[in-house]
Formats: structure tokens, C-alpha cells, sequence
């Protein structure tokens, strides 16, 4: 069963989302902050990383952990990063998978909030190399 | 606002009336007030190269000085000086220039403002030395202190361009009293030397040359200098304006981010709530619960879509297209992303789409451009029937921008409504009717992203056949006081 940590400060839908994927057959691990979190990945590193943009402490929090794992945490330099935002390419200053890039945004992929559940767990399962 | 921290205990107090956004130092210094150590070494380059310019003239009248009987047709006389001090100019400026190039490479106030004093004091002194040569009295150059004293004024502060005036008087004065009681041997550039020996006869006249020169240079230098300060102060203002205006679009930019992500992330725990619901991942519900969890569901996506559409319209009132990074685009590859991200609309609602893209190169703000293109897009899908087709096309323009035209066989818009179809919230019954789910935001986003890019929009329309935007894309178009940006994004996350 892979494992999955899912990175957001809303824990309503942190919750909601982690269950759809408990559901789909994942082992979930919810982290509000990413301080949190990164004491918990390094605990356990995950098969895949869920997370978010904005927390109430940083505005680009998530960019910055992402960084962080990517470039100082060589036994998580390889875990794939799903990005979940609320800003979307529609926003005049929003952003997308086309500005994914190794140093200003080193994601693997992103989706927009709100999430379709069943579109989120076909791309954790693509993301993980699994037959949906 | 103060931070204070003993131990584990801290104390923070907001004072009001004092803004949060530091005040940056101006840049300059007391001597060169807004002038910058690396514009003050371009302008030490710059003096090197005028003075080699001084230093070549200078030899040539030593050269001419050589030829026997040339410049005595003239009346004049130019002794060895010209060339000794030619000399002299070309060692000091070699050196000045030698220093002021690699000040270029790391530019410190300190070492700019030593060189640029070494050059004022040298040029001052081999200054006084020719007017001392050429004639301290009958001739007009001691006039060029002037150019000194101007160059003083524009790049340093009153009190050092006084300073440097003062220093021109003083030399001024050794040299003319030097002459007068004939400590060192001078002559003067003319042959006939009756006007010197009548000027140094009549003590009266002396006294009224030197002080009417010196009193010229003061003026000058009151005047330069006051126009020079008014300059500068009104650069400072300017700056602090600038740099008030940038925090504060800075701090707009984060203030509109934030406020996206603080009215769509509640919907986002809603929307995915109602999903967990909805997909029966807490059980089966009744059927009534069913609808009135779907009908929540759809009303809380609505309320989102109504958000978002709010908070572009006022970011595109209130910022424009200024500030924002401009790009030089194919608008067919702008399309096609946007196609990709109705697709999913239009595969719902069993409508085609048709994507006929000849790259068409414009410059222009890129989420402007796709947030015109999207909501066109979205309309035609929206007022589509099912079963439709949904046309775009996209072709180069004779004056160099692009021609966009998007046709639907949708329900059309009646002639009378037309006129006001790109107002905010404006409806017809007939487009409510259809897709009750619209916001009536979409065209205002495009009106406005059109006024800001030059954008020229024609909509023909018949009711029960469909609608045809054309959208006329000029190849650039800069609103006044457009500035490129670093950041692709228009993030301030540097990090």
C-alpha cells in the first residue's frame, strides 16, 4: 500500500481529501503545517507528497518546502510532488504546470482547487506509475 | 512598531501612524547628493575623455608655438608651456583613468569621491598655471574656471561646490597677485603686451578685473547651484514616490493573492465535502439528501466561479496592464491552451470544438490574453446547443498583430441587447434562461483586458444561429509608463 503525506493548513479538506484516497487504497498522513511536516517526512519518507501553496505563516510556503526537500534533503530529493492551489492560471498573477521549473517551482505536478476527488486520486495513481 | 525580547517572554507594539514599509536610505551621499557611486564614476569617465580632448588642444597650440613666425602673424605667442602643461595633462588623466576603470568594476563612494577631488584639485592647478602663462588679467581665460564650477554644482552638494568655487578663487587670486608683483616669470599670450602693462600701471583697473571676474564666477555659482539643489530635491521626491508606489503594488499583489486563496479555499473544503458525500464514501444517502448535497455542491462551485471573476475584474480596474510582465506571444499557442482547458465544458455538454491556429506573434500581458480568450471561449460553449460546433480561428494580421475569430451556432443575442452585453452583471433573459450558472462577469473581464491591450472586438449575431466574435490583436500595445518586470510570475517570492 503506498503511503501518502498530504501537506495543508484547511484541514477540512485535508481530511476529506485524505479519505477519498484512503478509500482508493492509499495509507494517508495529514500534516497542517510544514514544519510539521517536515519533521514527519524525514521520520518517514513518503511515496508521494500532496501540497499545498499558501499556509498562514507564509503566503509561498509551500514553494519554499518544496525547495527545501528538493535541494537539502537528499534521501527526499526524489519524492514525487503533487502541488495543490487555490490559484489558478486565470488569476492575472497565478501560476500552472507551465511554469513548473527545477528551481523557482520544483513540482511534479498540480492541480487547481478545488479538487475533483476522482480526478486527484487518477493523478496520485499516474503519479505513483499505477494502472488506474 | 517595536519588537522586544527577553528570555521566552516578547513584547511587539503597533504604534499607530507609523508605516510598516521601511523608508530605504537615499542613495548618493552628502557630497554627490542623488548621484550614485556608479553614475559618478561614468561621470569621472567621461571627465577623462574631455580632458583628453583639452590636453590635445593644448599641445596643438605648443606645437604651433614651435613654427617660427605661424602664430606671430597673429599677434600671439605661445611659449613651451603649452606643451609642458599638455604633458602634464595626459600623465594625471592616463592615471585618473586608469583608476576610474577599475572603480567601474566595484564602485566605492570612498575611492570615486578621491578620484573625482584629485581630478577637480589637478585640473584647477594646471588651470591656474595656464591662465597664469596665457594672462591672468587681459585674457578670458580665467573664464574657464566656470566650467568647474558648473560641473560642481550639478554632481555635488552646495557646500562642495562652494568649496570647489572658493578653491577657484584662491588660485585665482595667488596667480593674479603672483603676476603683479612679478614672482614668477609670465608674459602672456599677446606681442603686444601694451594692455597688460596698462592694467598692471593702473592698480584701479586691476582691482576691477579681478573682482568683477570672481564676483561673475560667485553668481554663476549661486545660480547653478540653486538649480542643481532644486533638481536634486525634486529627484528625491520622485524616488520616494517610486519607491512607495513599488512596496505598495507589492504589497497589493500579495494583498490579491491572499484574498484568493482566503475566499476559494473554504469553498474548496465545501466542494470536496460534498464530493466525499456525493461518491458514497460515507455510505449511501436518501435521495432527497442526495439533491440537496448536489444542489449545495453546485451552487458553492457557482459562488467560486463568481469570486474569482470578482477578484480578476478588480485587479484589471485598478492595476491595468502596467507593471505586469509583457511577452511576446503566439497568440495561437495562448489559444490553444485555453482550448485544452474548456475541452472538458465542451465534451460535456456534447459540444465540438474546432481549433484553426496559424501562429499570429503579438506582444501583450499573457494571463490578459487568456482570460479574453478564455471567456470568449467559455461563452460560445455556454450559448452552444448540444450537438454544436464551436469554431476558432486564428491568422496573422495585415498590420503585423493577429485576427482572432470565434463562431458559435448558439442561441445568438438579440439586436437591441447587444450594446450592453459587455456591462457587469448584465444578462439578457434569453442567455439566463439557458445557463442560469453565468455570472455576467465574462465580457466585462474581456472589455476590460481589450481596453488595456488595443484590442478591437466586432460581434455579429443572429438569434437561433449562432454568434461570431472577431477579435483584432495589435502586434504591441504599451499603456503609458509600462514597466518590464524581473519576475516571470509577478510573484515576490524570491526565495
Amino acid at each position: 500500500m503506498a503511503y501518502l503525506m498530504l501537506v495543508d493548513d484547511d484541514e477540512d479538506f485535508a481530511r476529506a481529501v485524505a479519505k477519498a484516497l484512503e478509500h482508493a487504497g492509499y495509507e494517508v498522513a495529514v500534516q497542517l503545517d510544514t514544519d510539521s511536516a517536515g519533521a514527519a517526512l524525514r521520520e518517514r519518507p513518503p511515496d508521494l507528497l500532496i501540497l499545498d501553496v499558501m499556509f498562514p505563516e507564509d503566503a509561498s510556503g509551500g514553494f519554499k518546502f518544496a525547495r527545501t526537500i528538493r535541494r537539502e534533503e537528499p534521501a527526499l530529493a526524489n519524492v514525487p510532488v503533487l502541488m495543490l492551489t487555490a490559484i489558478n492560471t486565470r488569476f492575472p498573477l497565478g501560476f500552472g504546470a507551465s511554469d513548473i521549473d527545477d528551481v523557482w517551482l520544483p513540482v511534479d505536478d498540480f492541480l487547481e482547487k478545488p479538487v475533483d476527488l476522482d480526478q486527484l486520486v487518477a493523478k496520485v495513481s499516474a503519479m505513483l506509475g499505477q494502472q488506474t | 512598531m517595536a519588537v522586544s525580547q527577553e528570555t521566552n517572554e516578547a513584547t511587539y507594539v503597533l504604534s499607530p501612524g507609523v508605516s510598516e514599509t521601511a523608508e530605504a536610505p537615499p542613495s548618493g551621499s552628502a557630497v554627490t547628493g542623488t548621484f550614485s557611486p556608479r553614475l559618478v564614476v561614468r561621470n569621472v569617465l567621461w571627465f577623462c575623455r574631455f580632458r583628453w580632448m583639452v590636453a590635445g588642444l593644448l599641445g596643438l597650440l605648443g606645437v604651433l608655438g614651435l613654427i617660427p613666425g605661424l602664430l606671430e602673424r597673429y599677434g600671439l605667442r605661445i611659449g613651451p608651456w603649452a606643451l609642458v602643461t599638455a604633458g602634464v595633462l595626459v600623465v594625471l588623466n592616463a592615471g585618473f583613468r586608469w583608476h576610474a576603470a577599475r572603480l567601474k568594476q566595484r564602485p566605492s563612494l570612498r575611492r570615486v569621491l578621491g578620484n573625482l577631488w584629485s581630478q577637480i584639485i589637478s585640473d584647477l592647478l594646471v588651470l591656474t598655471v595656464v591662465v597664469h602663462f596665457a594672462g591672468s588679467l587681459e585674457t578670458g581665460i580665467p573664464f574657464a574656471y566656470l566650467f568647474h564650477i558648473v560641473l560642481a554644482c550639478l554632481f555635488f552638494t552646495r557646500p562642495y561646490s562652494l568649496l570647489v568655487t572658493g578653491l577657484a578663487c584662491g588660485l585665482y587670486t595667488a596667480c593674479v597677485l603672483a603676476d603683479q608683483a612679478g614672482w614668477i616669470p609670465g608674459g602672456g599670450i599677446y606681442i603686444d603686451d601694451s594692455v597688460r602693462r596698462h592694467i598692471a600701471r593702473t592698480p584701479l583697473v586691476v582691482a576691477a578685473n579681478f573682482v568683477s571676474t570672481q564676483a561673475v564666477w560667485l553668481v554663476v555659482w549661486y545660480l547653478a547651484s540653486h538649480l542643481s539643489a532644486m533638481v536634486q530635491r525634486r529627484d528625491r521626491q520622485l524616488r520616494a514616490t517610486n519607491r512607495r508606489l513599488e512596496a505598495f503594488l507589492k504589497e497589493r499583489t500579495q494583498h490579491m493573492l491572499r484574498t484568493t486563496h482566503e475566499l476559494k479555499a473554504p469553498f474548496a473544503a465545501i466542494d470536496a465535502n460534498t464530493q466525499l458525500l456525493l461518491k458514497g464514501h460515507c455510505g449511501v444517502l436518501p435521495e432527497e439528501a442526495e439533491e440537496v448535497i448536489r444542489r449545495i455542491g453546485v451552487r458553492s462551485h457557482r459562488l467560486a466561479g463568481e469570486i474569482q471573476e470578482m477578484l480578476q475584474l478588480a485587479n484589471l480596474r485598478s492595476t491595468g496592464a502596467d507593471g505586469l510582465p509583457r511577452d511576446r506571444l503566439d497568440l495561437a499557442d495562448v489559444l490553444r491552451g485555453c482550448i485544452g482547458q474548456i475541452r472538458e465544458t465542451a465534451d460535456s455538454r456534447q459540444i465540438r470544438l474546432e481549433a484553426d491556429l496559424a501562429p499570429a506573434p503579438v506582444t501583450g500581458v499573457k494571463d490578459h490574453l487568456e482570460m479574453l480568450a478564455i471567456n470568449l471561449l467559455s461563452n460560445a460553449v455556454h450559448y452552444s446547443q448540444p450537438g454544436g460546433c464551436v469554431r476558432v480561428r486564428c491568422r496573422p494580421a495585415d498590420d503585423g498583430g493577429a485576427d482572432v475569430v470565434v463562431r458559435d451556432e448558439g442561441i445568438g443575442i438579440p439586436a437591441d441587447k447587444l450594446p450592453r452585453i459587455f456591462e457587469e452583471y448584465y444578462r439578457t433573459n434569453e442567455a439566463t434562461r439557458h445557463n442560469p450558472d453565468s455570472t455576467g462577469l465574462g465580457l466585462a473581464i474581456v472589455r476590460h483586458v481589450a481596453g488595456l491591450h488595443g484590442i478591437r472586438i466586432r460581434v455579429q449575431t443572429e438569434i437561433g444561429r449562432g454568434t461570431t466574435v472577431a477579435v483584432h490583436v495589435p502586434t504591441s500595445y504599451v499603456t503609458p509608463a509600462v514597466q518590464e518586470k524581473e519576475s516571470p510570475h509577478g510573484l515576490s517570492d524570491a526565495g
